[in-house]
């Protein structure tokens, strides 16, 4: 089975500074796939690329088998890439709600044509993440771990076949943690594939079929949690010999 | 008040206006043909301005070229009025295609100030042109007859409003609003933002234009200098804001407000009317700068104190 | 060739005044976020204050100028102190509507207290002229230059070299960091936009000399100050400098071999052309 997203000698340079280099990754069919590494080392540099946020300076992405690196990124929406923001970025002045709507307005294959549709789209997915009490709500009325929860079901509400989450758990408490991790594998129970950028650890190696490690915009492991985990490389790179 | 009602109310409002002419003074009619066209400017100013937040300043372009496409057309190649609009508003949506789609790549203030200098290299262009008069400009045909020209106007802001209102309700409406919210997260999220903005330019410029070429006719002339008048585009802005931008109602309640707080000072004061009106605008800056839609909305929790919290929100 | 000469040697001296008309759009512009479209009405304030002076008291207009510059300090650190400074936290695109209001207002007041006729500050030297290399060049026009040059020198070095200079740039980085080093936000914004006005003071007085003035001149001085201030670039004192020098000589250029009814537009062209291409602005760092 081919993989749903290929990253070939992907690179990335802003004047100078070299974010990304020569990363290759692959990410199967279905797999909860996890992203880490210490501050400044490409993760969300690189999730942008694959969303199309940014444009790379060398190297091939494939999605389904196609090329993607030249697809303007609300193609790639439509193609079936949903993503979240580390940095949560509601639309303000609308509610939560509408928030999510726009997600089922414009989602994979352009998404629904009627309002109705998109809002009866939207509160399932606000249900699905536990949010549907406040769809009334402005957005920027949320708290920090409701925003999260707003950002993931925008992102679900496009429908995606491909689910990057950025930090999608920075700052909740263990409950909500837990919480998180469900609703994750729920959609992953859906057919989703997912690429899951996490600092907390006990999360991702419990969440993750497989883990890649980046450190200054290269790969530096990858394979089953633990043994990347305990890969001394890995764990040189994030804080001398701390131990996990 | 949900929308539909807004509009089954508005609807009445239109059909009240309507027979202004049959009893009105001719003061009042005229005051009603501006008020009118005003509303028109502010409200398509709201499109591109309200729902997509990118602060046009070359609305007034298009005003020009919807001025200048009716005069030209009826003047030098004689042609009717309707022609004259036609022609009028095919040029304004071919430049809103041709410049928007640069100009539309810059953010905030780049984008204000870009079409402030398209604004001001429109008028110094068509200063230049023959067929447009130069400097002196074009004297247009007399058509005698107020009433037609107060329907007109009437009808054209109905429209305009119909459009606006069809817009908060669309999935392109919703696509505006996102991209004004949030331009890169709309874009992840599947709206094809260059496509919408310029959409979004050119609907804009269709109204304007109109609004331009009807204004035109009315008033028998126009020259460069008043046909593309920077100051009449800060004043649908300031009348589109006042009211309440990215609403429905908001503009045309601004307009019709801060006109006829203008008619009053002129008649009252004679020629301090101008110099309310820009007190008007910097009071309201500093304690309504949402509007007058934000201001009833929530004047009815917070009372008074709305004021002080814009206020204390906003100072250093 | 001699007419080339001509036109270039007219089209820098004009470039220097335009730059320092740019200059204190720039300045409020770059530190405070402040799009002021009331920057011209100031300009033509200025201009006031020179004429008044010299037709009142019989002060030679360079003398008269930095009075015009103090005066203009004052009302708009006032302004800034007492109604900017409540609406600086606001979208920038309000800064931008409450300043043409002040446009409104002050063209308005102005309108009423020195009548709408055209004025001009004629000293006694205005005809006198001097040859440069072949170029016939009014003293006022030189006079003029050299005192813009300077000034907008001056404020390169204020900006750069003196305490108050370092903290008007600190606090347009990072308000936040600025406060915690003990700067008083409130005393140097309206600082900062006092200085900007005198800069449009000390334009105003040159304007009044080199040509005509009248109340409703501000609105087109402020669209062209925009236009000098983004091809130059906002960063730098002396980058607003090359803009207004630019600006001039393609003016000049364009007068001479287009027509000089096209100079607006060539002007607005270039200023619709460098923000879609380059919008830092010719020499500003690149996005």
């Amino acid at each position: 089975m081919s993989a749903i997203l290929e990253i070939r000698n992907l690179t990335k340079r802003f004047q100078g500074l070299v974010a990304i280099n020569n990363v290759n990754l692959a990410l199967e069919h279905n797999e909860i796939l996890g992203l880490i590494g210490p501050n400044g080392s490409g993760k969300t540099t690189l999730v942008s690329l694959v969303s199309g946020t940014l444009q790379p300076s060398e190297g091939s992405l494939l999605f389904e088998g196609a090329s993607i690196q030249h697809v303007p990124a609300f193609r790639r929406a439509h193609l079936g890439i949903g993503r979240t923001f580390q940095i949560m970025r509601p639309f303000p002045g609308l509610s939560v709600l509408d928030n999510v709507a726009v997600g089922a307005l414009f989602g994979t294959s352009g998404g629904h044509h009627r309002l109705r549709d998109a809002q009866e789209e939207a509160h399932r997915c606000l249900q699905f993440v536990g949010l549907n009490n406040r769809a009334a709500q402005r957005a920027d009325a949320l708290g920090g771990p409701d925003r999260k929860r707003l950002e993931l079901a925008k992102a679900l509400a496009m429908r995606p076949r491909l689910l990057l989450l950025d930090e999608v758990m920075a700052g909740l408490n263990h409950v909500e943690i837990e919480e998180v991790v469900g609703i994750i594998k729920k959609v992953r129970e859906r057919g989703i594939s997912i690429l899951v950028i996490e600092h907390v650890m006990k999360a991702i190696k419990h969440l993750s079929d497989r883990l890649v490690v980046l450190n200054h915009g290269e790969k530096i492991a990858e394979g089953k949690p633990d043994d990347v985990l305990n890969d001394p490389q890995v764990v040189t790179a994030y804080l001398g010999r701390k131990r996990i | 008040m949900k929308l539909a009602q807004q509009l089954a109310l508005a609807a009445i409002g239109v059909a009240a206006l309507a027979t202004v002419p049959w009893w009105g003074s001719a003061v009042l009619i005229q005051f009603g043909i501006n008020a009118l066209i005003l509303a028109t400017l502010a409200q398509s100013w709201n499109i591109i301005g309200g729902y997509t937040g990118y602060p046009s300043f070359g609305n007034s372009v298009f005003y020009g070229l919807g001025g200048y496409g009716t005069a030209i057309a009826m003047v030098q190649f004689h042609l009717p009025f309707a022609a004259g609009l036609a022609l009028g508003a095919m040029l304004a949506v071919l430049f809103a295609f041709l410049l928007g789609l640069p100009v539309l790549r810059l953010r905030g203030h780049y984008f204000a100030i870009a079409t402030l200098g398209l604004a001001e290299v429109m008028a110094a262009i068509v200063s230049n042109l023959e067929i447009a008069g130069r400097n002196v400009g074009l004297v247009l045909p007399l058509l005698k007859g107020d009433a037609l020209f107060f329907e007109l106007s009437l009808g054209l802001l109905a429209l305009t409003t119909l459009v606006v209102a069809w817009i908060s309700r669309s999935r392109f409406g919703f696509g505006l609003v996102a991209i004004r919210e949030n331009e890169e997260a709309a874009a992840v999220m599947g709206i094809n933002t260059t496509l919408y903005k310029v959409l979004a330019f050119a609907l804009c410029s269709v109204f304007t234009a109109l609004a331009g070429g009807i204004h035109t006719y009315w008033i028998t002339y126009l020259d460069p200098d008043s046909a593309f008048d920077i100051s009449l585009n800060v004043k649908m802005i300031i009348m589109a804001v006042f009211g309440g931008a990215g609403t429905v109602f908001g503009p045309v309640l601004g307009a019709f407000l801060l006109s006829a707080i203008s008619e009053v000072l002129a008649s009252r004061i004679t020629s301090m009317a101008s110099l309310f009106f820009g007190l008007v605008i910097v009071a309201a800056i500093v304690f309504m700068p949402r509007g007058f839609a934000d201001l009833i909305r929530r004047f009815r929790e917070v009372g008074w104190r709305y004021f002080q919290e814009n206020v204390k929100a906003h100072r250093l | 060739m001699q007419l080339l000469w001509q036109v270039l040697v007219n089209g820098v001296l004009l470039g220097g005044l335009y730059a320092l008309m740019a200059l204190g759009l720039a300045l409020i512009w770059g530190v405070l976020n402040i799009v002021n479209l009331a920057h011209g009405a100031l300009i033509m304030l200025g201009a006031y204050v020179c004429y008044y002076l010299f037709t009142g008291f019989g002060w030679d207009p360079f003398a008269a100028l930095p009075v015009a510059m103090l005066v203009l300090f004052c009302l708009g650190y006032l302004l800034q102190r007492y109604l900017l400074n409540l609406v600086i936290r606001a979208p920038m695109f309000n800064t931008l509507l409450i300043t043409f209001g002040l446009e409104v207002v002050i063209t308005y007041l102005a309108q009423i207290a020195f009548s709408a006729d055209f004025r001009t500050i004629n000293p006694s030297y205005a005809g006198a002229n001097f040859p440069l290399f072949g170029a016939t060049v009014p003293v006022v026009r030189i006079l003029a230059f050299g005192v813009a040059l300077a000034l907008t020198v001056a404020l390169w070095l204020l900006l750069v070299r003196t305490r108050i200079g370092r903290a008007i740039r600190a606090t347009a980085q990072n308000l936040v960091a600025a406060r915690l080093y003990g700067v008083d936000p409130r005393r140097l914004y309206a600082l900062t936009f006092g200085l900007g006005a005198a800069l449009a003071g000390a334009a105003g007085s040159l304007y009044g000399v080199v040509s005509q003035i009248n109340p409703y001149i501000g609105a087109g001085l402020t669209a062209k100050s925009f236009a000098i201030a983004i091809i130059g670039g906002l960063e730098n004192p002396l980058y607003v400098l090359v803009g207004g020098l630019f600006l001039g000589i393609a003016e000049a250029l364009t007068a001479l071999y287009i027509g000089p009814t096209y100079t607006d537009v060539v002007s607005f062209g270039i200023l619709v052309l460098v923000l879609i291409v380059r919008p830092t602005g010719l020499l500003g760092r690149t996005a």
